[in-house]
């Protein structure tokens, strides 16, 4: 109740510069009052009021406007009803946890026991009278808030409603699979998940499914000594997502922090993965592979990264690729600083993208910072059209040309996929995207018969 | 012992023996002494009256004056930007004086022989001939061997040009040369088309500084057809204390015609920050081609950071017709604080853009530069080559933006932009902004970012050479890209300079 | 097998004509060279038999069979039978080889109306093929083209020449860049592939590939036109004086 009143009173004090776009979005956002997280909730909030809303004069809302995340509630997005779970990860051994819109469906879950970790709800945690998670969660969210501002982070820390807490102890093969189904076409999700991987330990976390008729969700993970995270976040059913996305990684000495999206249509999605290699030896992998046309509307794919290396001798690696077109729009901020001290860095970063029609864009901005000389840091960036040479060489072989435009596509998504380290998961992961991609193009056929 | 080393360096790729002579011969900073001459100041600070009287001087037509005073009042209404990863304590644009002249300028020199010895003086230290049929020191060329190269040289003194040679020579040929302030009087048709068409008056805080201020600076017109039968150069000179620099270029190229243009700044050694807000616009029409050479070597600032230059330089080409062409080349070596992008506006079609950079900061100097290319019409190119070298504790930023619009097809931009680091104080930051917005254009950019290569430096010494040498070697090599893209004589004076900013940096 | 007659091509934008009215005929089971300099048009013919973009045909006709290859696809002439072996192979990172390489013959036998070959029987022929060319499992496990000498290169085209059986072979330069030894392995591979029911079309610009691949007829081609016929002996006497004498006895 207290912690209730506290919440309604800062909000109270929110400073009308912070915008009355921030005080809208607050009233009609509904938040647990109190538990475990009630102190760290409140510290969002005052960050989240320092901060205000981002505007398009934002520096870092240069390519993306934030209109859709600023909206007190989301437009309506209707259900489709014959969406049904993504089968990429179906008949493979792994704990599910459904949600429905934002809501944890113990029905349709497996139960929440595993060898080698332990695992609850953020609802549940909330009630108890201590959790591990209590010393964690919006610490990672609190860092990543600088040097650049992260104002829907913050929210998500302050308002997410539900989300999975994670402790791995051991080494554990079986991946834990959140799943996401939609019912209601109005359904605003937060959730916020915390990943604890204790040294030594090994842990893979997938996600798939639509999200609600709009999404926010925060992945906060953190990597002692030695540690391995694989994450994969993959959403290939054709829907108008729209959504914004955290994962914050705190890597410690010789951890390996691994994380690969894949994310086909949508209309208004940003993803930021904010990697903190706080450890010497340790590596951090981000990559996505992102494809769109605007069949389900308007298309905006945002991947905006920012990889810290504080540890000496540390690897990241950044591997983008974007295929437009239609008019898509596609965006890669990605950011590699090279703290003082953090000598022998290795840090690679390649953002790339085809456009298959002349209505498509990319917009990027990859950076570097780099504050020690002891290092080894690249960055590439391309856009252009399919290779031309490359499809006539391979419809000279008899593949017709729209199969030769999927094999190119593939082709150049391989650097992307080859970071997922799983053989198994990233040759399902291809072959689901095979598919699709020649499901699409004899749609596009269907509709735009060849003259 | 000595001439076995250098000979074995000289098989290396991108080094010469100048380079290692230049740095066993040369002190730090040559140019930091200052002239002993009297000046006349306006009044310190900037508000109307000093515009008025910086047009008064320079015996300016109403419609001039108007100009100023409206991008004076723009000003007034504008913030400093502060967006480039440049840290310097904030500037107090009343506490500086905004036109400086020597005395002995307040009747105007009919010419050369007119001009006060001391300032002749000043320019022979400097390296600048400005005795017509003297040539740059030392400079041949190898295909026309035994011909003298010639270079026409507009020398500006504080707020105000000291001379320009071979004017005569260059009407003939139909070209116009002179200081921009001759040209408002003798040539306002041109001035009043083009002033303000590239680098509008209210582009951004510091031009719009620029055009209510700027005292003085170069004016070219190259008429239709016409290759510029020498290079041009301006010699820019802060002498006076507490005295910012203001100065306006303005070229233009008419239809097929060809100019090649260099320009050279030093300032002395002074314990206060000085202000140098300085604009360059360049019109480009059909056919015609521009390289505008830069090689800036303002007082740096001493080991502790302090004074130097404050550089705030707003450069841009428009490339208005089919088949224009414009090269930048710059090297930076000095100012405390640079913050220029020398930029490309790519607007008409089949054209040709390119910039070629070398920023080198040591000690505090920070440097925060780069370049636009704004692909507006079609089948153009574009090229950028950056190096950025960073010792000693200073922060060498490239931000560069590359666009291409929806009706920019068919074009292409290749960007390289390297960073090399000396000493573990220093920072190498690179902020590319790169925006396509239709598919049959290429757009690729690569950075680099590592230290001194161990191995090279390890075989020089083995050589015999010193470890400082050492390092100017390897970094020339580096830099050659854009080195070789550089008029020969200033080429020569780049290499000497990369050594000379580079001391310090090692031990 | 294939009758081209009196064919002129341009470059699409009209700036060039680069084929100034081909005549030439290759019965089935003959290997016929093309010869000639550089720039006279040999690897645009190449390009203009198996439908490059780029090349606009302004005069005459290809058959292939008596089918009229111009205005075909390129993948429907691979279908027809026609195989052109890259003078530089492209490189497609992320396809595997043996991928792509079921690909092509799978889409091939489809559109000819034949079943498509499962997986275990591709792999068993492809694997007896690649040993005959010296091509180990790696290579076929790797992305096509990527990372391959150009020794390498050149016999997987050979490998997919083997694997997609076409009618009409055209090889481009396919000596250039090689070694004796991959040459000569290289030719093996063509010769092994001989047969009454195929014909193959040697363009080179030098005589040392057709001592291991021995032509029925040698072509010297010279500004967009084929200037001389003759038999394997023509080969030596350019290998001899050059193409000077040859050009100027005609003009």
């Amino acid at each position: 109740m207290m912690a209730d009143l506290a919440i309604r009173e800062s909000q109270a004090q929110a400073k009308p510069a912070a915008g009355d776009a921030l005080t809208q979005r607050l009233a009609v956002l509904p938040h647990p009052a109190s538990g475990i997280t009630a102190a760290a909730r409140q510290d969002a909030l005052a960050r989240l009021e320092k901060m205000g809303l981002p505007g398009r004069r934002d520096e870092y809302w240069r390519f993306t406007n934030p209109g859709v995340f600023n909206d007190p509630v989301p437009a309506p997005i209707p259900v489709q009803t014959d969406a049904n779970d993504s089968p990429l990860f179906e008949d493979i051994d792994r704990l599910r946890l459904v949600f429905v819109d934002g809501r944890f469906d113990a029905a349709a879950s497996d139960a929440l026991t595993g060898e080698g970790f332990q695992i609850d709800l953020l609802s549940a945690a909330e009630a108890t009278a201590s959790h591990w998670a209590g010393e964690v969660y919006g610490v990672l969210e609190a860092n990543g808030q600088t040097p650049v501002s992260r104002p829907f982070a913050a929210l998500n820390t302050f308002a997410a409603t539900e989300g999975v807490l994670i402790r791995v102890s051991g080494q554990v093969a079986r991946p834990v699979h959140i799943i996401h189904r939609r019912r209601s076409d109005a359904a605003d999700v937060n959730l916020h998940h915390v990943l604890l991987l204790e040294e030594g330990s090994e842990f893979t976390l997938l996600e798939t499914g639509m999200i609600g008729a709009r999404s926010n969700i925060v992945i906060e993970a953190d990597l002692r000594a030695g540690a391995r995270l694989h994450h994969i976040t993959a959403k290939l059913a054709s829907h108008p997502k729209v959504g914004i996305g955290h994962i914050f990684a705190r890597v410690a000495a010789k951890a390996q922090f691994k994380s690969f999206e894949l994310s086909v249509n949508g209309r208004m999605m940003r993803h930021e993965s904010v990697v903190d290699i706080a450890g010497d030896d340790a590596v951090a992998h981000v990559a996505a592979a992102v494809l769109g046309n605007t069949a389900d509307g308007p298309f905006h794919h945002d991947n905006t990264v920012f990889i810290t290396h504080a540890g000496e001798r540390c690897e990241s690696r950044q591997v983008y690729k974007k295929v437009l077109s239609d008019g898509a729009v596609g965006v890669f901020q990605g950011k590699i600083l090279v703290k003082p001290g953090a000598q022998k860095t290795d840090g690679y970063q390649i953002s790339q993208s085809l456009l298959l029609d002349g209505d498509s864009q990319f917009l990027a901005k990859p950076e570097l910072e780099i504050y020690a000389d002891d290092v080894k840091c690249s960055h590439g960036s391309t856009t252009g059209a399919i290779d031309e040479t490359a499809l006539f060489y391979l419809r000279s072989r008899g593949v017709p040309r729209e199969r030769a435009t999927v094999l190119l596509v593939l082709s150049f998504l391989a650097a992307a996929l080859d970071e997922v380290e799983n053989a198994d998961l990233r040759e399902r992961i291809a072959e689901r995207l095979e598919e699709w991609l020649m499901h699409r193009a004899q749609n596009d056929r269907t509709q735009n018969p060849p003259a | 012992m000595a001439d076995l080393a250098t000979d074995a360096i000289e098989v290396r790729e991108g080094v010469d023996r100048e380079t290692v002579e230049t740095v066993q011969n040369m002190g730090s900073y040559k140019y930091g002494w200052d002239t002993e001459i009297e000046m006349e100041y306006a009044p310190k600070g900037i508000n109307e009256d000093i515009v008025r009287l910086i047009s008064e001087k320079n015996e300016e037509p109403e419609w001039m004056l108007e100009w100023r005073l409206a991008a004076f009042r723009r000003w007034q209404t504008m913030t400093e930007p502060r967006w480039a990863l440049l840290t310097y304590p904030e500037i107090d644009y009343q506490d500086q004086y905004y036109y400086a002249r020597p005395k002995s300028m307040e009747v105007k020199p009919k010419s050369l022989d007119e001009v006060d010895p001391k300032l002749l003086a000043t320019y022979e230290k400097l390296g600048i001939p400005l005795k017509e049929q003297m040539i740059l020191a030392g400079v041949e060329r190898g295909e026309d061997a035994g011909e003298e190269r010639r270079v026409a040289v507009d020398a500006v003194f504080d707020s105000v040009s000291v001379g320009t040679t071979f004017k005569d020579e260059l009407a003939k040929a139909g070209v116009i040369f002179c200081s921009i302030s001759e040209a408002i009087r003798e040539h306002p048709e041109l001035v009043r088309k083009y002033l303000g068409s590239v680098v509008p008056q209210s582009d951004n805080f510091f031009a719009t500084l620029n055009s209510a201020v700027f005292s003085d600076g170069s004016f070219v017109y190259v008429p239709p057809g016409v290759k510029c039968p020498m290079e041009l150069s301006t010699y820019f000179r802060i002498n006076a204390e507490n005295t910012g620099q203001f100065e306006r270029t303005l070229i233009i190229c008419d239809k097929g015609a060809y100019v090649s243009y260099l320009e050279g700044c030093t300032a002395p050694k002074r314990d206060i920050a000085q202000l140098h807000a300085a604009v360059v616009e360049i019109v480009i029409l059909e056919d015609a081609e521009v390289k505008y050479s830069t090689v800036q070597n303002w007082f740096p600032g001493d080991e502790e950071g302090k004074g130097g230059i404050y550089n705030f330089v707003t450069k841009r080409a428009d490339c208005r017709e089919a088949r224009a062409k414009v090269m930048w080349t710059q090297v930076e070596t000095g100012s405390a604080i640079t913050w220029k992008y020398p930029s490309c506006i790519l607007r008409g079609d089949d054209l040709s853009g390119e910039f070629y950079s070398i920023a080198i900061a040591n000690n505090m100097q920070q440097a925060d530069t780069g370049t636009k290319m704004i692909h507006l019409g079609k089948n153009s190119r574009s090229r950028i080559v950056s190096k950025g070298i960073s010792a000693g504790k200073a922060q060498n930023t490239y931000r560069g933006l590359v666009t291409m619009h929806p009706r920019a097809t068919n074009s292409r931009n290749y960007t390289q932009c390297d960073s090399l680091l000396i000493g573990d104080q220093c920072g190498a930051h690179t902020v590319p902004y790169i925006e396509v917005k239709n598919n049959s254009s290429r757009v690729e950019h690569e950075a680099t970012t590592s230290k001194v290569d161990d191995d090279q430096l390890f075989y020089c010494r083995a050589r015999g050479v010193g470890e400082e040498e050492a390092v100017a070697l390897v970094v020339n090599g580096f830099c050659r890209d854009v080195l070789q893209a550089l008029p020969m004589e200033f080429a020569m004076e780049a290499q000497s300079l990369v050594a000379i900013s580079l001391e310090g940096s090692v031990g | 097998m294939l009758e081209i007659k009196n064919l002129h091509a341009e470059l699409e934008d009209g700036s060039k004509q680069i084929l100034n009215g081909v005549n030439l005929s290759v019965p089935a089971g003959q290997v016929h060279a093309i010869m000639g300099p550089n720039g006279s048009g040999k690897s645009t013919l190449s390009y203009v038999l198996s439908g490059r973009d780029g090349y606009e045909v302004t005069e005459g006709s290809a058959k292939l069979e008596g089918q009229d290859l111009l205005d075909m696809e390129p993948e429907e002439r691979a279908a027809a039978g026609l195989f052109l072996a890259f003078q530089y192979p492209v490189e497609i990172p992320g396809v595997g080889n043996l991928t792509f390489l079921r690909t092509a013959l799978n889409a091939q036998r489809k559109a000819r109306g034949e079943d498509e070959l499962s997986s275990g029987e591709f792999l068993k022929i492809v694997r007896e093929k690649a040993k005959t060319l010296n091509i180990d499992s790696d290579m076929l496990k790797r992305s096509v083209s990527v990372g391959f000498s150009g020794g390498e290169k050149k016999r997987n085209e050979i490998l997919q020449m083997a694997m997609l059986e076409p009618r009409m072979c055209i090889l481009d330069e396919t000596d250039s860049g090689l070694d004796v030894d991959a040459m000569r392995l290289v030719a093996q591979g063509v010769n092994a592939l001989r047969s009454p029911d195929r014909s193959f079309l040697v363009i080179t610009h030098y005589q040392r590939l057709l001592d291991h691949i021995k032509p029925d007829v040698v072509h010297i081609m010279a500004n967009g036109q084929i200037i001389k016929t003759g038999g394997p002996e023509l080969a030596l006497e350019v290998e001899n004086s050059g193409y000077g004498d040859l050009l100027s006895e005609v003009g």
